[in-house]
């Protein structure tokens, strides 16, 4: 070995305090339009879902709070971090981004000392390729998930305007597998569901073709699982991750799917039998989703209970308001049999004041519960309507389950914008076609047909049934002639809100029109019929803008006597039974804690 | 030009699908049994010196892998694709090495990626770049990448992540409500 051997890696040692020769990025070569570089997230359009994180091979992406976006409907407030360290730039998390928030700029070059920086949070830290323009997008019709929703099979409009038969068909296996299989899993929906319904977890058991697991997920958080799989007035479709870029997925028919497919034994198998007996009675008054289901987790936890329902048979609005064609009764007897295979007894044709007094059920019992519903129609007051051929949508929606003739009028006008409105619109449509074999109903409503509060579904179908819809028009007066009531008269809306937002009309008195109908239907809303309270209890209570208030677990200032449901939350079936869970899980701790202070 | 080559060698072999991809390019199914005369029709007459590179996909759910001899005829800058289909299982095909002997670099690979075997190409059981290699060929779609180096690897300091549908429920309804 020579000394120049063992002294030239000396050398080199001088280059130590020389600049570096190395250049960065000499070129500065612009790579090509469409190459996968860096990612960059529109904060505008990312809902947070996480399905980047799921799809991820390399494990790459963490999804993270970041300060000042908060959490809310449909947006988890999270975010992708990706971490080069592992990051392929395979692009799978831009092809499957279900709002295209998440894109690859087509900047390369990034230098950096300290390789945690490498792990970063795109589009909120900034970097310089944020507002590149060339880069990778999802390219046109590639998509790993479905886009449009299965078709849902239904009845022809000139086929189910003959009868009152249900018109949606239901999901057959493969159908709801494929619509299963569109779900993403990310669990936005969960949120809205007021009861919190493991919708993902479900949807999954349906593609795996678990129904014991589905059903056993369903009655987790709704025993009235049946019912809304039909009407639910499904809001979690609206958070829906897929909706951004195709339909949502069609969470409330794959509900209604895992019940069409189980039967009753199942049911009662997967919910199984109560708790021992804790010798605590409960009174319910009102056999509607919101008292059933606090009945349902009450009787589960061993309580026993009484529900008095002054109608013919139990369901509430759900049977007495809702016609068949869009749920068949015997939809709503299979929910509340399961019911009342935990023991809980429904007495129907009892209507507590009258056939029982609220004194006797208080003295008793251990608790009291009011799901009274809000079963009165609200009056237009307009000139004329309180001749007898000007009914309420509610009442008539109740003579027509009864099976009741109310004279069904050769024609008639509907007042009102709203799902009940469409319910009674559709239900005379029906009964004239049947009658008369001609459908002459018209449907006025204040609001314009953009803002209408019926489902979207319920005026394209009632207009298909021939229902005349007019938007815009408020009610003035019910014609009367001859002592016979021969229309209405309305004028065109300029606007239903005042400049404060309250509720004020005002008209175009000019735009007049006359609506032709010998039976006028008023469909404006409802309010709980209180009466059977008393005075002297209706006087101790105290309350809250026509409504009894309560705490947050539905107990009312008197310490015996709690409320659900629509009387205290409003009309929804989902709210009803979420309230019913929250009730009951109130009652029981009071119960329980009553048996140990005892 | 890719529609008249294809008449051409249809008179002489029996062929599968034909996809063109854009003017100079095009993909075409040929039986493994015939892929070796046509290979070299190509070659000696066709104009189709060069070998671009040999790949393969793995159809996992039909049990096939498909090679791909993506071939090049540089006079008239076109390029040919011949793709093979082989059953998966027990995958083994015959080497070309001695057609152009840079293939045995690209079967070399495949055997270790894909694990599917040449008899007879030089070197083909050598490592290429996955020395000391223990596990399934990873590129089968069946080798689960994020497993194996769940398994293999430690992972990085500082890395966690939120549910979205947990987070909301703590945000939005902590009592459950």
């Amino acid at each position: 070995m020579s000394v120049r051997d063992v002294l030239s890696p000396f050398t080199a040692w001088k280059n130590l305090f020389r600049d570096p020769v190395s250049i960065a990025d000499p070129l500065k070569r612009q790579a090509a339009p469409r190459y996968r570089g860096f990612h960059q997230n529109d904060m505008e359009k990312c809902i947070g879902c996480g399905t980047c994180e799921t799809i991820c091979q390399n494990g790459a992406i963490d999804m993270l709070p970041v300060e000042g976006i908060p959490t809310k409907q449909g947006d988890s407030g999270l975010r992708p971090r990706i971490d080069y360290g592992r990051c392929c730039w395979c692009a799978l998390c831009v092809d499957v981004c279900m709002t295209q928030s998440l894109t690859m700029s087509n900047a390369y070059t990034w230098v950096e000392s300290d390789p945690d920086k490498f792990r970063f949070t795109p589009g909120v830290d900034k970097k310089h390729w944020d507002d590149a323009e060339l880069g990778y997008v999802r390219p046109e019709g590639h998509r790993l998930t479905g886009e449009l929703r299965v078709h849902m099979p239904e009845m022809e409009p000139d086929v189910r305007i003959g009868s009152f038969a249900e018109i949606v068909d239901g999901y057959s296996v493969e159908q709801a597998v494929l619509e299963a299989d569109r779900c993403v899993s990310c669990g936005l929906c969960v949120a809205t569901c007021p009861t919190h319904m493991a919708i993902p977890q479900y949807i999954a058991a349906i593609r795996d073709g678990n129904y014991d697991l589905g059903l056993k997920l369903l009655y987790d958080s709704n025993p009235f699982s049946g019912i809304c799989g039909r009407v639910c007035t499904h809001k979690c479709e609206t958070t829906c991750a897929a909706r951004h870029e195709g339909d949502p997925i069609a969470i409330r028919w794959l509900k209604r799917h895992i019940m069409d497919q189980v039967t009753f034994d199942q049911i009662t198998r997967v919910v199984g039998q109560p708790a021992a007996s804790t010798g605590k009675k409960v009174a319910i008054i009102g056999a509607g989703p919101g008292g059933l289901t606090a009945a349902f987790d009450l009787a589960k936890q061993g309580h026993s209970v009484t529900v008095y329902e002054a109608l013919a048979a139990p369901g509430g609005m759900t049977r007495w308001g809702i016609p068949e064609y869009r749920l068949p009764y015997d939809v709503i007897d299979r929910d509340v049999d399961v019911i009342r295979s935990l023991g809980v007894d429904i007495r129907c044709n009892t209507r507590v004041g009258k056939d029982v007094s609220l004194e006797d059920l208080r003295n008793n019992n251990d608790a009291v519960l009011l799901g009274l519903g809000l079963q009165l129609g609200r009056a237009t007051r307009i000139p004329g309507s309180d001749h007898p051929d000007v009914r309420k949508a509610v009442d008539l929606l109740r003579q027509a389950t009864a099976n009741e003739d109310f004279g069904t009028p050769r024609q008639a006008v509907v007042i009102g914008g709203g799902n009940v409105a469409m319910d009674i619109a559709r239900t005379l449509a029906r009964l004239q076609k049947t009658a008369y074999g001609e459908v002459r109903v018209t449907l006025t409503a204040l609001e314009d047909i953009n803002h209408f509060l019926a489902d979207p579904e319920e005026i394209k179908e009632a207009g298909e049934e021939g229902v005349i819809i007019l938007d815009a028009r408020g009610p003035q007066q019910v014609v009367v002639e001859d002592g016979k009531v021969t229309g209405l008269k309305t004028w065109r809306v300029k606007a239903i809100f005042d400049e404060q937002g309250r509720f004020a009309p005002s008209y175009d008195e000019a735009d007049e029109q006359f609506h032709q109908g010998s039976m006028i239907v008023e469909a404006i809303g409802q309010m709980t019929d209180a009466s059977l309270l008393g005075d002297e209890l209706t006087e101790r209570l105290t309350w809250n803008r026509g409504r009894i208030q309560i705490d947050a677990g539905g107990r009312t200032s008197e310490s015996w006597l709690w409320a659900v449901g629509d009387m205290v939350h409003g009309p929804d079936v989902v709210t009803a039974v979420a309230d019913g869970h929250r009730v009951a899980a109130s009652m029981h701790a009071n119960l329980v804690l009553k048996e140990q202070s005892k | 030009m890719m529609r008249a080559l294809h008449d051409r060698l249809n008179a002489l072999f029996p062929l599968g699908e034909l996809t063109e991809q854009r003017p100079d390019l095009a993909f075409l199914t040929v039986p493994r049994e015939h892929l070796r005369s046509i290979i070299l029709h190509l070659r000696d007459l066709e104009g189709f010196s060069h070998l671009v590179l040999l790949t393969a996909v793995d159809w996992l759910e039909e049990g096939n892998f498909q090679l791909t001899y993506l071939l090049s005829n540089r006079g008239k800058a076109v390029d040919l694709g011949l793709r093979v289909m082989i059953p998966r299982d027990g995958a083994s095909m015959d080497s070309i090495h001695d057609i152009w002997p840079t293939a045995a670099t690209y079967q070399r690979e495949l055997r270790e990626m894909f694990g599917i075997q040449f008899p007879d190409s030089p070197g083909v059981n050598d490592d290429f770049i996955l020395e000391g290699w223990i596990d399934m060929p990873p590129y089968r779609r069946d080798f689960d990448t994020k497993a194996f180096s769940a398994k293999t690897f430690k992972e990085r300091e500082g890395r966690m992540t939120t549910d979205p549908e947990q987070h909301m429920k703590q945000q939005l309804y902590p009592d459950g409500a």
